[in-house]
């Protein structure tokens, strides 16, 4: 503990001397210049299309304040034409509007109509009396649609169904319906310092990789997961300090806004651990920490906007910040939901890490896919090939699942016929390129050679996932009482045995191909991947 | 060759050999398609428009009560079952007949009160609440002309509009401004990784000046920048997005990416480490587009006002950003010895 102490002081100390000294107020005036510019000059641009519509007005008309209107004083008989050259997209004389029969004006006109329709509630609401001005009030009622009051209608006496939750009354031209945006946006906002201060400390492990330190620091008697922890700790400190901090101002509750966030914060330092092991040069790092950040934003957001209307939603922890900020209370299970994968990844990447941080893995000049076999062949304990393969594909599972979301993301962008045939090739190449690697890459090195080995190895490594598989979809089934998707993802078999036998046949054909037949691993992943998605067709084709 | 053109090809080639331009040609489409794909999702269940397309007739909304809010809900296109009372209604709903019950009380006073059931879930009562938000609001205007108060421009239509805006004033915008984004990084790293592996030196005792060695490493990356920018357009217009003025576009997009890197350049000459002049160039760039969209130039409004062929904007406004360039560039030339001392 002392030692992890001292790496983390000794942290501080190195950030602040490089940030000490000339750039300091500098760097901290034109962040605070930055953020409160930024904060100023897209408080009401968040709207999309700044500056997109000319509109042209004459007569009496409401001043129009919309970052999307460029708006011009016309003269009454000159609009016309204006409109007919397509200098302006709307011409609004008094109280008509005058448009152009094409895309682009009737675009202006339906933009107009959102502004038009806010603008007169207000104008309407200040000058006349409220029950007048908004004379129309609907009490909701919810009911549940699954428990008819059975036994009364029965008896042919028709009573009123209970309803579930009280009366809310809304006025409507008030409410809009319940929509995520903001709150997303907000949750969002804990997410980008976060992020900002793992790029700091990828940097940081960058620079003492680059400069030797790091070398210098590893041959004293210090374990590599004292060093790792010890430089993650100030920068896991100060981001958990942030968040509390965004909680405290934006009226979140604190506790709650840190119990929902450090399973994420631990999830995005995992991440950035791994860049600086993998790659050499800084520019590598610029692009592969762009790339990371871009995917787990979007990782994280994505489902966030679906909350209430998906239950997939809870998979992004900003979904349980949404519903945080909406007073809405949630249970053990969905705060797991998302929690359980992402710490389960820290732990794998800090396991990763120090298994990782030695000279020659470090300072080793190779291609990326040798640069991960190596990593592999590293974490595997290759001493126990019968141990490790099937706990490595049990151990990857968490991350499988997040790579078929990302998949899933991705996939929605295809016409809708191909999503779910394009998703579940996807899942099953990542599928079978985590359970046939560790095999490979020990058979590579000669750990393993005989035949009979291989087919036991691939049998284990089928049995870990399977067993990873099932206890993940136990907790999704009780979570995701909707996604069928989900189980779709991970089959929902209820002979274990057949997905058991299924999984080894895909392992075993794939570790064989590669190990026994030369054949390049990615050929044999792909015969593999065919094969699983032949499976699990024909799987999905017999439950529909 | 000129050694200019030789540091230029030198940059290229280690940029191409790095891959790390596929990575940075990734980030983009995964940003282009993710934010299209968020979009399209968020209008599928937000928007009331693209719900009715897809499931409009389908929705079968039980009213109790006669009210002038049954022709608005028909309008709207879903089907409206009416009822003599709510028990009526209820058995219905419990059978999956319809999805809601509207209750119109008798005898409609000042302020009317009327009841809406929904499922008790959330799912599908969300999306009702999308659909009938309209016909609600029709009502309400209705109800308040009853009571004398006129209410203006309510008969509008036009086309729903999100689609467009997105497509113009953010899809392209960052399709565009993104590679200069990158470019800028990419002095950065260059120029840095020079002074921290003492190469600078070096390349200086070639019969180049130091300012034509920086200018060679921005011209490189402006290279980079419109290549890419060159692809994204036609990528776009592959599907189907149609866009004015493309010579304009990618001149703008060209001055943008010079005036990034010649920044970020700036930035790395007065700092000499990456780490800080990193991070002082993520931070000028926020400042930048900030105080842009605060006087009212910014290059993201003009590169949307160029693409949809808005009559007052033409190359006027991409020479205010040429100028600014080249403001910024003496700036650069001014103080780059201080890379060297």
């Amino acid at each position: 503990m002392n030692q992890i102490l001292v790496i983390a002081w000794r942290e501080i100390t190195r950030l602040r001397k490089r940030f000490g000294g000339g750039a300091s107020p500098v760097a901290v005036l034109l962040l605070m210049g930055a953020v409160g510019l930024s904060a100023f000059a897209l408080r009401d641009t968040v709207s999309l299309g700044s500056g997109l519509y000319r509109v042209g007005v004459s007569g009496d008309v409401p001043v129009i304040e919309d970052s999307r209107f460029s708006v011009m004083e016309v003269e009454a008989d000159g609009g016309r034409a204006l409109l007919d050259s397509k200098s302006i997209d709307v011409w609004i004389d008094g109280a008509e509007v005058i448009s152009r029969p094409d895309d682009k004006s009737q675009y202006a006109v339906r933009a107009l109509k959102q502004y038009m329709e806010k603008a007169e509630l207000i104008r309407v609401g200040n000058s006349f009396a409220e029950e007048d001005a908004f004379p129309l009030r609907v009490g909701i009622n919810y009911l549940n649609p699954y428990q008819p009051p059975a036994e009364n209608q029965q008896e042919g006496g028709e009573t009123v169904a209970p309803v579930t939750k009280p009366e809310e009354v809304i006025i409507p031209s008030l409410t809009p319906p319940p929509a995520p945006f903001t709150q997303v946006l907000v949750a969002l906002i804990y997410i980008l310092p976060i992020t900002f201060i793992s790029i700091f400390f990828t940097s940081s492990f960058m620079d003492e990789k680059v400069n030797r330190r790091l070398t210098i620091l590893l041959s004293s008697p210090i374990t590599p997961f004292q060093i790792i922890l010890g430089k993650m700790l100030p920068y896991a400190v100060f981001s958990l300090a942030t968040t509390a901090l965004i909680a405290v101002l934006t009226k979140g509750d604190v506790a709650l806004a840190l119990a929902i966030f450090a399973p994420t914060t631990m999830f995005i330092f995992a991440i950035y651990l791994m860049v600086p092991l993998f790659y050499r040069t800084f520019k590598d790092t610029t692009f592969i920490a762009m790339l990371v950040t871009t995917l787990t934003t979007a990782y994280l957001v994505f489902p966030a906007m679906f909350t209430n209307v998906n239950d997939l939603a809870y998979i992004s922890p900003l979904a349980l910040a949404v519903k945080m900020y909406r007073n809405e209370p949630f249970g053990w299970r969905e705060y797991l939901f998302p929690s359980v994968p992402m710490s389960a990844i820290f732990g794998f990447a800090m396991f990763a890490g120090t298994r990782l941080l030695n000279e020659e893995f470090l300072m080793g000049y190779k291609p990326i896919t040798r640069k991960a076999a190596d990593a592999i062949y590293l974490m595997m304990a290759h001493a126990h090939p019968y141990l490790s393969v099937p706990l490595w594909s049990l151990l990857v599972i968490p991350i499988v699942y997040l790579t078929q979301v990302v998949f899933l993301a991705f996939a929605t962008n295809l016409p809708v016929g191909l999503i779910l045939g394009a998703v579940l090739i996807a899942s099953a190449f990542i599928e079978e390129a985590v359970k046939s690697v560790g095999i490979v890459v020990l058979a590579e090195r000669k750990v393993v050679t005989r035949f009979r080995d291989i087919l036991l190895l691939s049998a284990l490594s089928a049995l870990g996932f399977l067993v990873g598989e099932k206890l993940l979809l136990l907790i999704s089934i009780t979570v995701v009482s909707q996604a069928s998707v989900s189980s779709a993802l991970f089959g929902s078999g209820l002979l274990l045995l057949i997905p058991l036998a299924a999984h080894f046949i895909f392992t075993a054909i794939v570790s064989l191909l590669a190990a026994k037949t030369k054949m390049p691993y990615m050929l044999a992943l792909v015969i593999g991947t065919v094969a699983h998605f032949i499976y699990n067709w024909t799987l999905m084709g017999g439950g529909l | 060759m000129s050694p200019f053109w030789a540091v230029v090809k030198k940059e290229l080639t280690s940029v191409i050999r790095d891959r790390t331009i596929i990575i940075s040609l990734l980030i983009q489409l995964f940003i282009a398609s993710f934010s299209s794909a968020l979009l399209l999702g968020m209008l599928s269940l937000y928007d009331s428009d693209t719900i009715m397309r897809f499931s409009g007739a389908g929705i079968k909304i039980g009213m109790v009560g006669e009210s002038q809010l049954s022709a608005f809900v028909r309008q709207r296109g879903l089907t409206v079952v009416p009822f003599d009372s709510l028990e009526e209604a209820e058995a219905v709903f419990f059978q999956n007949g319809v999805s809601a019950i509207f209750v119109i009380p008798e005898g409609i006073a000042d302020t009317t009160e009327i009841k809406l059931y929904l499922p008790d879930n959330e799912a599908v009562s969300s999306i009702i609440r999308m659909v009938v938000q309209e016909p609600l609001k029709q009502f309400e205007n209705y109800l308040r002309e009853q009571n004398g108060i006129e209410v203006r421009y309510e008969d509008l239509k036009g086309k729903p509009s999100t689609s467009f805006e997105f497509i113009y004033s953010v899809l392209l915008p960052m399709l565009m401004f993104f590679p200069a984004f990158v470019s800028g990084s990419m002095s950065v790293d260059s120029l840095t990784e020079e002074v921290e592996n003492n190469t600078l030196q070096t390349l200086l005792s070639a019969p180049l000046s130091l300012n034509a060695m920086i200018l060679a490493k921005i011209t490189s990356s402006v290279i980079i920048a419109i290549l890419q920018c060159m692809a994204w357009l036609s990528l776009l217009r592959l599907n189907g997005i149609a866009f004015e003025n493309t010579g304009w576009i990618l001149l703008l997009a060209l001055i943008v990416a010079g005036i990034t890197s010649t920044a970020a350049v700036l930035g790395a000459v007065l700092l000499k480490d990456r780490e800080r002049s990193q991070f002082i160039y993520s931070l000028s760039l926020l400042a930048a587009t900030a105080i842009s969209t605060l006087l009212n130039a910014s290059p993201i409004t003009t590169m949307s006002r160029l693409a949809v062929g808005d009559s007052y904007t033409s190359g006027w406004n991409v020479a205010v950003f040429a100028v600014f360039l080249a403001g910024l560039y003496l700036l650069l030339w001014k103080t780059s010895r201080r890379l060297a001392g």
